[in-house]
């Protein structure tokens, strides 16, 4: 490929068929990084004439209140459900609820088209790789935050500083809900006095701190401790709100009256920053040596000592060159971004712009993830191969739901799956099934897709290698030529034979 | 195919099992025939031994654990109780051909699921050590090419790359695999791509089968393949989300218990689909750790340590609860917390290994699992 390419390849989603190259590709791919980015998409395919991307309607980008709103009016309305209620019972009844109030489908397209249509395509990439360092798969029905997390907790912090990053994603509903910390509280908080008062059971649920410590900050290389653990998830005890049903039994809440009781237990409705002080543990704490002050501010120590830990600077420099530069990288890879970290404090635009660096000065070809690949053979080709937002609801005989295809892929953020997230070398990716994906999408993509440009353009234009060009002429049949092009050793990022 | 669409939609979202098949005999293979075949389920998470095998004779479990232990265990012998879920397992327990090992699990103390779900996969002396796993040495040292059934390789049976696997796919607007095709692509790659591109060339050749995937359907599937002339000679099923931070429950309708329910499934799904042989044939749990005693704050339980280990088969002729009971009082328990783990689960691993694909003890205690010392437990097992 040529630079423009071979740099898209590793870096970027692949320059859109239509798009001028830049001259001087290093340069624009730092400066990606400070890329303007609207959701952009399409309303309805058209296969006749081109559409030309817009953005997402306001109307179908819920902000957060509205987002907690719908997820909790999903849940009233399934114990509607439960206790038989009159107009909640009926399959009709059940599938309006879902059609209304989840998000999960939406959010999945707008994800899809995002990265098709996207003009900041470095920035989807690192927003990829962020969304997977701080997994939050689909658990406890969190499925209307997870693409909110993903948009406004990485993708709008992406210039910011890390330490701002871990601490918003921290106190994401999406990452309190899936670690199941909404419902901790320290052993001698308030709750847990009551609680024991009545015979209840509450206490500290240590999942999120632990997960805090080993996948998203220091790692198991830190050796803390279990009393290190604890007092991460004793800091940690009080933040969150399950966006469900917030009363038990058959307490019916209107939203009106659940954000009333909102109020009354941590004083916003605002589940971005929601602190319930009745189940925060009371002292100061010791997590890896350093002492960190009680109350709501507590967690902003512990992250911000966290995000500047030698171990965590490691840790996550070691994941960045794995997933952009090597799947094995050297210490040199490592150490440059390790460099950048510290010279800059955490911040991001210079960290990622290390990774650039040593991305671009690394000719090893880079195996590429499923959904990654599959956006690129789409934005080369010029194929619609996504619905429109309008078209959410309707059937397509030859193109499958954002949802669908994710599943079939096998990856999705939004999948219920570990907190470790994707692998990011190639090791676990190598199996013929997941190769026969391949092979099945870059058919389904030519066929259903209509593609605007052919293989040998596609060819010319990236400045294919000779395999991939001996490759493409052995076949004979335009379909043909276009799945091997994509599954050519040069499209998946593997060595040439 | 639509319905099939839906039925693996639900299976991947609501169970989230997979089935691995592995050690398919390739024609013409003169060895002979191994003694049995040998299947994994994957608890993934960390399953609470304590809840799913409950010691009721332990003064200190009710005290404990009150609100995690079923009323309607059904009693195994005058201290050890089953979890109501295991309602197949039961039955195969007073036919003999079922037993646990309790208190139990690898030599792993840190409490974190990927490391731990690394050794257990792996069996090697630290978390990843191993770039393939326990399974996987074994079918090799067996000299037996494998077959998996995932989108996935688990890293349990990485170690041989005669491995393969198969996963029906369901894309629309895809069509029927070229095998010209495939084998162009290829030629084209290097040694790994051309490798895993050759599997799927083979796989065109062949019919697509249609396999349910409900948890219990996948297993009869698994056992089917295994109990024709020439199958595969292992498989590895997972189940997830056993990992009950909150909201734990106690009985069959609780999260933990429904997990186990799906376990009691699988056991039955084997038991039909392997037919006669059954007989020959082993099937072991395998978790990464149990967990705590005590209940946590919010209903649920942490990471620990032992666990029980649930054993199936007509290998097993009689059945037993296999433990050195080590206590549920304060003093008794792992760093004041966790059940302790009296039997390294290594040697029940081996146990079985040995039983289906006749391998020395040594050897596997060796080669398997790097521990000449492993303690053999075969007899406690199997005699």
């Amino acid at each position: 490929m040529n630079e423009q390419f071979r740099i898209a390849h590793k870096l970027g989603l692949m320059f859109l068929h239509d798009t001028p190259l830049p001259k001087d590709v290093k340069a624009w791919t730092i400066s990606q990084l400070h890329a303007k980015s609207p959701a952009l998409g399409i309303k309805k395919i058209q296969i006749s004439t081109k559409t030309e991307p817009k953005e997402w309607p306001k109307s179908h980008q819920p902000d957060l209140l509205e987002r907690d709103n719908m997820f909790s009016t999903y849940k009233y309305n399934r114990k509607r459900e439960e206790m038989g209620l009159d107009g909640h019972t009926s399959e009709a009844a059940k599938r309006d609820n879902e059609r209304k109030n989840l998000l999960g489908k939406l959010d999945q397209l707008k994800f899809a088209h995002r990265n098709v249509y996207g003009d900041d395509q470095v920035k989807l990439r690192f927003t990829a790789f962020w969304a997977n360092h701080f997994t939050t798969g689909n658990i406890w029905d969190n499925q209307n935050h997870i693409g909110h997390a993903i948009d406004e907790a990485i993708l709008a912090n992406l210039n910011g500083n890390f330490a701002h990053m871990l601490y918003k994603m921290t106190t994401h509903s999406s990452m309190l809900t899936y670690l199941d910390n909404c419902w901790s509280c320290g052993e001698n908080s308030q709750e847990a006095i009551w609680a024991r008062k009545d015979g209840f059971q509450a206490g500290l649920n240590d999942n999120l701190g632990r997960e805090l410590l080993e996948l998203h900050t220091v790692s198991p290389t830190a050796k803390y401790t279990e009393s290190d653990i604890k007092n991460a998830a004793n800091v940690l005890a009080g933040w969150g709100i399950w966006p469900g049903r917030i009363t038990g039994d058959d307490e019916l809440l209107s939203t009106e009256q659940r954000h009333k009781k909102l109020y009354e237990m941590g004083g916003t409705i605002n589940s971005w920053d929601f602190f319930k002080k009745t189940h925060a543990e009371p002292g100061t704490k010791k997590v890896l040596g350093k002492v960190i002050p009680a109350g709501k501010g507590g967690l902003k120590h512990l992250t911000d000592f966290l995000s500047s830990h030698e171990h965590t600077i490691n840790y996550i420099s070691f994941k960045l060159a794995q997933h952009f530069v090597n799947d094995n990288p050297s210490k040199a890879d490592v150490d440059y971004i390790k460099k950048a970290w510290k010279t800059g404090n955490g911040n991001l635009d210079q960290i990622h712009t290390a990774v650039i660096e040593r991305a671009i000065s690394s000719k090893e070809p880079k195996f590429q993830w499923p959904m990654t690949w599959l956006f690129q053979v789409v934005r080369l080709s010029g194929a619609t191969y996504f619905k429109g937002w309008d078209e959410l609801e309707v059937y397509n005989r030859g193109v499958m739901d954002a949802r669908e295809i994710f599943e079939e892929l096998g990856q999705s953020f939004w999948h219920e799956r570990q907190p470790n997230g994707y692998p990011l070398d190639k090791r676990e990716w190598l199996s013929g099934e997941m190769f026969e994906r391949r092979i099945r999408f870059a058919d389904a993509i030519y066929t259903a897709g209509y593609p605007t440009s052919n293989p040998d353009e596609i060819m010319d234009r990236i400045g294919a290698n000779e395999t991939t060009r001996n490759l493409v002429n052995s076949l004979s049949r335009r379909k043909d030529q276009f799945i091997a092009l994509m599954c050519s050793p040069e499209l998946m990022g593997l060595e040439n034979a | 195919m639509p319905k099939l669409n839906l039925t693996r939609r639900e299976f991947l979202k609501v169970s989230g099992t997979s089935l691995f098949l592995a050690g398919l005999p390739l024609p013409g293979f003169t060895k002979d025939k191994p003694p049995g075949t040998i299947s994994v389920i994957m608890l993934e998470g960390g399953m609470d031994g304590l809840t799913a095998v409950p010691p009721f004779g332990d003064p200190n479990l009710s005290k404990m654990r009150n609100s995690l232990t079923p009323d309607n265990y059904l009693k195994l012998n005058s201290f050890f109780g089953l979890h109501p879920s295991f309602q197949y397992f039961s039955g195969l327990m007073a036919k003999n051909n079922a037993s646990i090992v309790h208190a139990t699990n690898f030599p792993y103390i840190l409490r974190s699921h990927f490391e731990g779900q690394n050794l257990m996969q792996g069996g090697g002396l630290s978390p990843f050590s191993e770039t393939s796993g326990w399974l996987g040495r074994s079918l090799e040292l067996a000299k037996l090419p494998g077959r998996s059934l995932s989108l996935d390789m688990p890293l349990i049976l990485r170690g041989t790359d005669r491995n393969d696997n198969f996963y029906p796919a369901s894309i629309r607007s895809s069509s029927n695999l070229k095998t010209k095709l495939i084998d162009m692509i290829s030629m084209f790659h290097s040694k790994e791509g051309s490798s895993v591109f050759k599997k799927v060339s083979k796989k065109s050749a062949q019919k697509d089968s249609i396999v349910p995937r409900d948890p219990a359907s996948l297993a009869k599937y698994a056992g089917k393949a295994m109990s024709q002339e020439g199958g595969p000679l292992s498989s590895v099923i997972k189940v997830t989300q056993f990992d009950t931070h909150a909201n734990q429950g106690a009985d069959e309708f609780g999260k933990h218990g429904k997990l186990l329910k799906l376990v009691d499934e699988i056991i039955a799904g084997y038991r039909e689909g392997l037919g006669d042989a059954w007989d020959n044939s082993i099937i072991l749990t395998l978790t990464e750790f149990g967990r705590t005693v005590r209940v946590n704050g919010t209903w649920g339980t942490e990471h620990g340590y032992g666990s029980a280990g649930l054993l199936a088969g007509g290998s097993i002729t009689k059945s037993r609860v296999i433990s050195k009971w080590p206590g549920l009082a304060e003093n008794e328990q792992f760093e004041k917390r966790d059940l302790m783990s009296t039997i390294d689960y290594r040697s029940v691993c081996a146990a079985c290994i040995e039983k289906s694909l006749g391998l020395d003890h040594d050897i596997i205690a060796d080669k398997v699992f790097f521990t000449p010392e492993l303690p053999r437990v075969y007899d406690y097992i199997f005699s």
